[in-house]
């Protein structure tokens, strides 16, 4: 019986192995072909060390002097950036309103957040761009990270989690005469962090990986994201897989950095709550 | 009831706390949709240009039925569903099934899989592109064998289910995740019991860890389908809406009819029957779930 278990176990483990492999070969290529001149990247069969590394893949990239991939890349932190900061503190002020005060009209008023949850965000997309050019935020990041700001599903996710927190520690709090804002600031706000990590690490990516927002409200090359910026990249040089390889692994590095570091908040953050796709 | 002094200070700190977010949300988006059902019902060319506007009742929704290419493309948006969302849902099962049973690196392996989740569309395609594309290591290796292989995407068949397959492969992680929570949730004396009462392997999953997890079977349809809707960046990173029109669906027409041809009533009119799909179904699998979700 135990040798019959691990010869499953075992073999469970290989056909998952495979299926893995499936998921990371793509990024594997990448990674060896943006390292390999262009010539290489193509021959078969495929080497994972490159014949002559080179790193002029990379160095083209910020170099070209027609795409300009370090204006694109700083933009894209700036945003991201901005995103996160701010959903950080406005999402999590909001939901503290939600869980823990005992307004009039709260459970309406969540209700009618959450019913907004099921509309697809394909039909905001045309009055969007009205609402940003009278706004005067058309052609600015401000288009991209506004908008993310309610994001009606985190405000659910820490609601949730603030609720999860027990009353007695905002009553011992209320007892020694802290309001709201100081119970919001100095007592719940400490007490979630690993959910506001879990928070922060999704809107990193959703934030880095917009593609529909900076196509669509973002015109002027200057300002404009890394994801459109590396699209144009790549279909400028079609035969330069070399350089392709290397500007997707430019894009992908951060995130994946994140993933690597971070993977239990992802992952358990997740699990716990079932993000959104 | 009078209501309290305590009350009105309590009703004073929410309103304080909920109203600035509640002023974003109506900028963006409480009043756009609302602008969105307005659109549809007029006679909005250019987006900017407001004047001679008109009340054009149901005109924009007759000429988007009437439309063939419309249609088309809305009939593409259904077989991607019809590929996308079957796929997701039994790959993210069986995962999820194989990680839960126990293999060694567990951790590793789940990683793995959710690591395409986390990565950026746009660079997705750049490297599928080079590895279905003419000439690339794998297109070489099986014409080796004496496989003739065809470019999957720029198929004029095979470029929407690929396109739909890759995005599996990107989304099918989170599933997994998902699923393989709501497995541990499933006491193991329910299925020891079954195994005693001589269930076997698949008489196990079929009628003790599948009614278990359909919650979560629910909730992760609603979003699948959901998901598959919403396809716009999937499709315009890979293949841009070709071969010839191949892959264009209502998202990404829906983007060229309001940006490029600049008939804004008549894209509003098109993503509004796509919110009404959305809704419909949403609504019949609620219905739906009575049958088949425990408890």
């Amino acid at each position: 019986m135990v040798i019959k278990e691990r010869a499953s176990k075992i073999s469970l483990t290989v056909v998952m192995a495979l299926l893995g492999l499936s998921c990371i070969f793509p990024f594997i290529f990448m990674l060896s072909s943006s390292f390999k001149v262009s010539g290489e990247v193509m021959k078969f069969p495929f080497h994972l060390i490159p014949e002559n590394a080179t790193l002029d893949n990379f160095t083209g990239l910020f170099t070209n002097g027609m795409y300009r991939f370090e204006k694109w890349y700083l933009n894209t932190i700036i945003m991201t950036a901005s995103c996160i900061i701010i959903k950080i503190f406005f999402v999590s002020f909001t939901a503290y309103g939600f869980a823990k005060i005992n307004f009039k009209g709260k459970d309406i008023i969540f209700l009618v957040l959450l019913s907004a949850m099921m509309i697809p965000g394909d039909i905001m997309i045309l009055p969007r761009y009205i609402i940003f050019k009278n706004l005067a935020i058309l052609d600015t990041m401000w288009a991209l990270v506004l908008p993310s700001c309610v994001d009606v599903y985190f405000v659910f996710l820490m609601r949730q989690s603030f609720i999860s927190i027990p009353e007695s520690i905002s009553e011992a709090a209320k007892i020694d005469g802290c309001g709201h804002l100081r119970i919001y600031w100095q007592v719940i706000f400490p007490l979630s962090k690993p959910s506001i990590a879990t928070m922060a690490l999704f809107s990193f990516t959703w934030a880095w990986n917009d593609y529909m927002g900076p196509y669509l409200y973002i015109s002027t090359m200057d300002k404009q994201m890394l994801s459109v910026g590396v699209k144009l990249f790549a279909s400028g040089l079609v035969q330069d897989y070399g350089a392709q390889m290397a500007a997707a692994t430019v894009v992908l590095i951060p995130v994946l950095a994140a993933f690597l570091f971070c993977q239990r908040f992802f992952i358990e953050g997740v699990a716990s709550s079932g993000v959104k796709g | 009831m009078r209501t309290s002094k305590f009350q009105k200070k309590e009703n004073r700190a929410g309103y304080l706390f909920i109203t600035p977010y509640l002023i974003f949300f109506t900028i963006f988006t409480g009043i756009p949709f609302l602008m969105a059902i307005g659109l549809s019902f007029l006679n909005v060319k250019y987006i900017t240009r407001l004047e001679d506007l008109k009340f054009t009742g149901l005109k924009n929704f007759i000429k988007v039925f009437a439309n063939k290419e419309i249609m088309q493309s809305l009939g593409r948006t259904f077989e991607y569903a019809l590929v996308y969302v079957p796929l997701i849902m039994i790959a993210g099962f069986i995962l999820a099934v194989i990680l839960n049973k126990g293999v060694y690196a567990k951790n590793t392996l789940r990683a793995t899989v959710f690591l395409p989740y986390v990565s950026n569309m746009v660079a997705i395609a750049i490297i599928f592109k080079v590895l279905l594309g003419s000439n690339s290591p794998i297109i070489q290796g099986l014409k080796s064998l004496g496989l003739d292989f065809p470019l999957l995407l720029q198929n004029l068949k095979l470029a929407l289910p690929t396109v739909a397959v890759i995005a599996v492969w990107k989304g099918v992680g989170l599933n997994m995740v998902v699923y393989l929570g709501a497995l541990q949730g499933v006491p193991a004396e329910l299925s020891e019991a079954a195994q005693i009462d001589g269930a076997g392997k698949w008489q196990r999953i079929r009628h003790v860890i599948i009614p278990m997890v359909s919650p979560t079977t629910f909730f992760l349809l609603i979003s699948s389908v959901i998901g598959s809707l919403q396809n716009f960046t999937v499709i315009q990173a890979l293949t841009e809406g070709g071969p010839g029109q191949a892959t264009t669906v209502m998202s990404v027409n829906i983007v060229r009819t309001a940006f490029m041809k600049y008939d804004t009533s008549l894209a509003s009119a098109m993503a509004m029957i796509m919110f009404i799909i959305v809704m419909i179904i949403t609504l019949i699998q609620w219905h739906g779930q009575k049958k088949w979700v425990n408890y």
